[in-house]
């Protein structure tokens, strides 16, 4: 007993390395540097609250902000819609289904990266597949990045390409391990298909669907790769999402201490949000 | 008898050692073309056979683009012939170019010296400088032990952006200038000439000769398709695309708006970024406010994507023959040579940028008339070349790569194949009477003559311009920079008005002036532009 008492240790120190070294660590030093001035190169300044005041009057922030929420608003919407919606197709009987589902995970596998850029040829303007084929079609030529708006929505399009699979993968589980019996029941009450999802189906899969909706909303606060590698966070400042404006700040101009404050921000916001989703997940289980 | 075959033999053997000892040095490069070196030019350390830095390995980091690629490419290219000479080992780092500079100052800042040298933008140097984190070649360039390059054959306004003072940093490698590319056989059309007067009530001039008379042109032949492919073509194509080094269209073009010329670099003189007795962002006054909205008016004769392209793409446009005018560097006339991607070969003009009637004069808060366009040359772009790093453990192998490519022929080889992204800048490359490069090397490198002698004539007159651009050289330089494109390209894409977007650029640029310390980044920006503060 003894022994598998010491066991239990030995299995979980790897863990508590980890995390003290890769998450503790990092937290509580960015938590020091916040407090300075610090500037690669020349002693560290002690400045006190300063970083987070200084947060107040950059309006180059607000942007990044408004941009950011907006884009986890849409993507992660537009996403678990979709999943539910395709997730509830799976769970009917079609041919090739097993084909299908294989092809739609696909894009889970992809780098964000590469997705980017793969997103550069399809969008470009002048002659990318998609504007070719609006042009054949409709006379129509689309100004996917060089227009505010439509860079938007070619980010949006990719994100919720990549990770819509996702929200139907794990919807779709939810949905496949809910028994039959009740089904069965409910279809001796009431022969509508979307009264049995609104009072049956999407009751008993909703601690799922905020289980999804609570990974693809802290995934998609942390957005970069697609942005920085499609738009880089243009035109203008229209996709500069705040890890990008955190990443430019800190890795680029070297304003450690500042960037490290505004990943505390960062923090503080998806942890209210989170607290928020929380309850409303316990509450679904009470 | 005897007396005469002993001189006989010692005469043959004197031949024999002299003609090691000052035989010339063929090396060949990866595309199988040879150079030949007298013993001066390639240095003792060659000629001696000793071969010193075996077993040394020379790190350099330079802009992504592979071995055919610019800048990165004729490191590639030389270097298995330089490690046969040497015997040291050539790593070429390769980091894309948005990253280049944080992670050479990551290196510098943390100390860990994985580097031993740099190619870098010459807008890094005022960090590099202020900090003391590269070391002046000097002594090196006067040591007969290393490859032989000419500094003196340098224009000025090129070796102000390779020493610091009056000392030298960097070893010739790029020259970067934006200069007017335009399309002769187009505009020299009769019936497009006759037309055009029609419209605008004047004949124009090949190339024209201010910004106003180029917006008339490419106004004129926006959108409409007058070069027969079946599709409208553009007047003018520029590549606007944030992060991607649209912000230098800009500088190149708003220059002859608001800088005023003068004899020397006072209040009012000579300036362009900031005012050099206090640091105050000249940005947004009103000469840099009238050169943006002209610029905005100007992009309307444009592609509407150009807001979100960058280098490859517009040029790719211009090349395919698809747009009247093209600003930019010297890689657009190379690379306009090569048939497999370009329709303008033999059709292309290129001259020094348009200037301006009316230039801002901040001492009288006004816009003052001149009786001729003030014109001014630039070195806008990286100009990219090699620095030392002051951490490498091997800065005499490391100069002697960076010495062996700055030597006028290899240079000069680099000079005339587009694909090197080296451009040509320096006496030696230009044609007589301004230099001493033959029009058949550049006709046998596939050139066209007639856009060799146009291409080379403009890039000779731009570098050598009585006016010259300021460039801006301080610590902080890329955030600046970064803080200057991102503001322009909300301008562009209509976010803000000219006024609305240059205001944020002051005050960004304010912030990283309190930031980096006034006082200090006052005195290096005033050694940066000469300034003598009375």
């Amino acid at each position: 007993m003894r022994k598998n008492r010491r066991a239990k240790y030995f299995f979980i120190f790897p863990a508590i390395i980890w995390v003290l070294a890769f998450t503790i660590f990092p937290l509580i030093y960015s938590l020091g540097l916040s407090f300075f001035r610090v500037r690669l190169g020349r002693p560290a300044q002690f400045v006190g609250l300063n970083n987070f005041a200084r947060i107040f009057s950059d309006y180059k922030l607000g942007n990044s902000l408004r941009v950011t929420l907006l884009y986890v608003a849409i993507t992660v919407s537009i996403q678990l819609i979709l999943g539910i919606l395709i997730a509830l197709l799976f769970n009917q009987e079609i041919r090739g289904k097993n084909i299908f589902r294989a092809l739609l995970i696909l894009p889970i596998f992809c780098t964000p990266v590469a997705v980017g850029y793969l997103g550069l040829t399809i969008f470009y303007e002048e002659g990318g597949p998609i504007n070719s084929i609006l042009m054949s079609l409709f006379n129509l030529k689309i100004p996917w990045l060089s227009s505010r708006i439509w860079a938007w929505v070619a980010v949006f399009l990719l994100d919720i390409w990549q990770w819509t699979p996702f929200c139907f993968l794990v919807i779709l589980a939810g949905l496949q391990s809910l028994p039959e019996e009740i089904y069965d029941a409910a279809y001796v009450d009431s022969s509508s298909e979307w009264e049995i999802f609104r009072k049956i189906t999407f009751p008993m899969i909703q601690p799922v669907i905020m289980i999804v909706l609570l990974l693809r909303l802290i995934e998609s606060f942390k957005i970069f790769d697609v942005v920085y590698s499609l738009t880089g966070g243009g035109p203008g400042t229209a996709t500069e999402v705040y890890s990008l404006y955190t990443y430019r700040t800190g890795m680029k101009f070297f304003d450690l201490g500042y960037a490290s404050a505004l990943g505390y921000l960062l923090l503080a916001i998806v942890i209210v949000i989170i607290n928020f989703l929380f309850r409303q997940i316990r509450e679904v289980y009470e | 008898m005897k007396k005469v075959s002993i001189l006989g033999v010692l005469v043959v053997v004197s031949l024999f050692v002299a003609s090691f000892a000052f035989a010339d040095i063929t090396v060949t490069n990866a595309s199988g073309e040879s150079i030949t070196f007298t013993d001066e030019e390639i240095g003792t350390i060659v000629t001696s056979g000793e071969k010193p830095f075996e077993g040394v390995t020379v790190t350099v980091t330079v802009n992504e683009g592979g071995p055919k690629g610019g800048i990165s490419g004729p490191l590639y290219e030389w270097r298995d012939t330089w490690e046969q000479l040497t015997g040291a080992k050539l790593n070429i780092v390769e980091i894309p170019y948005a990253e280049h500079y944080p992670k050479v100052m990551t290196d510098l800042y943390t100390g860990t010296g994985q580097f031993d040298a740099f190619m870098i933008g010459s807008d890094w140097m005022g960090e590099l400088i202020a900090g003391e984190y590269i070391i002046p070649v000097d002594d090196y360039i006067k040591d007969p032990r290393f490859p032989k390059w000419d500094p003196d054959a340098l224009p000025p306004s090129i070796r102000t952006l390779y020493t610091w003072g009056d000392k030298w940093y960097g070893v010739l490698n790029d020259c970067d200038g934006q200069v007017l590319y335009y399309r002769k056989d187009i505009l020299n059309n009769p019936d497009y000439r006759v037309q055009f007067k029609e419209k605008h009530g004047y004949e124009y001039n090949i190339p024209p000769k201010t910004w106003d008379e180029l917006y008339d042109i490419s106004e004129f032949f926006n959108g409409w398709d007058w070069n027969d492919d079946g599709e409208a073509d553009s007047g003018i194509v520029m590549h606007l695309k944030v992060g991607a080094q649209g912000m230098y269209h800009y500088v190149s073009l708003s220059a002859p708006f608001c800088i005023l010329p003068g004899e020397k670099v006072d209040k009012y003189h000579n300036v362009y970024w900031f005012d050099p007795e206090d640091m105050t962002p000249l940005i947004n006054d009103e000469g840099h406010i009238k050169a943006l909205d002209f610029q905005l008016k100007l992009a309307k004769t444009g592609p509407d994507a150009q807001v979100a392209w960058s280098l490859g793409e517009a040029w790719d446009y211009f090349l395919r023959g698809k747009a009247i005018f093209c600003f930019s560097w010297g890689d657009l006339g190379s690379l306009a040579q090569d048939e497999a991607r370009s329709k303008v070969k033999g059709k292309i003009g290129c001259s020094i940028l348009p200037g301006c009637y009316e230039v801002y004069d901040r001492s009288q808060g006004q816009f003052v008339k001149f009786d001729d366009p003030v014109v001014w040359g630039n070195t806008t772009g990286g100009s990219w070349h090699g620095v030392i790093s002051v951490l490498s453990k091997n800065p005499e192998a490391t100069y002697h790569l960076l010495a062996f490519h700055a030597t006028n022929k290899i240079s000069l080889w680099n000079a005339q194949r587009g694909w090197t992204g080296v451009d040509p800048g320096v006496k030696f490359h230009f044609l007589p009477p301004y230099g001493t490069a033959s029009l058949d090397d550049y006709v046998a490198n596939g050139f066209h003559p007639e856009d060799a002698k146009e291409y080379l004539d403009a890039y000779y007159e731009n570098f050598f311009a009585t006016n010259i651009v300021p460039y801006l050289r301080i610590p902080g330089g890329n955030e600046y920079w970064v803080a200057l494109d991102r503001h322009l390209s909300e301008a562009y894409t209509g976010a803000l008005s000219a006024q609305e977007a240059l205001d944020r650029v002051a005050r960004d640029w304010e912030d990283i002036t309190n930031r980096y310390g006034r006082e200090e980044q006052l005195k290096v920006y005033q050694e940066s532009i000469g300034y003598q503060p009375e």
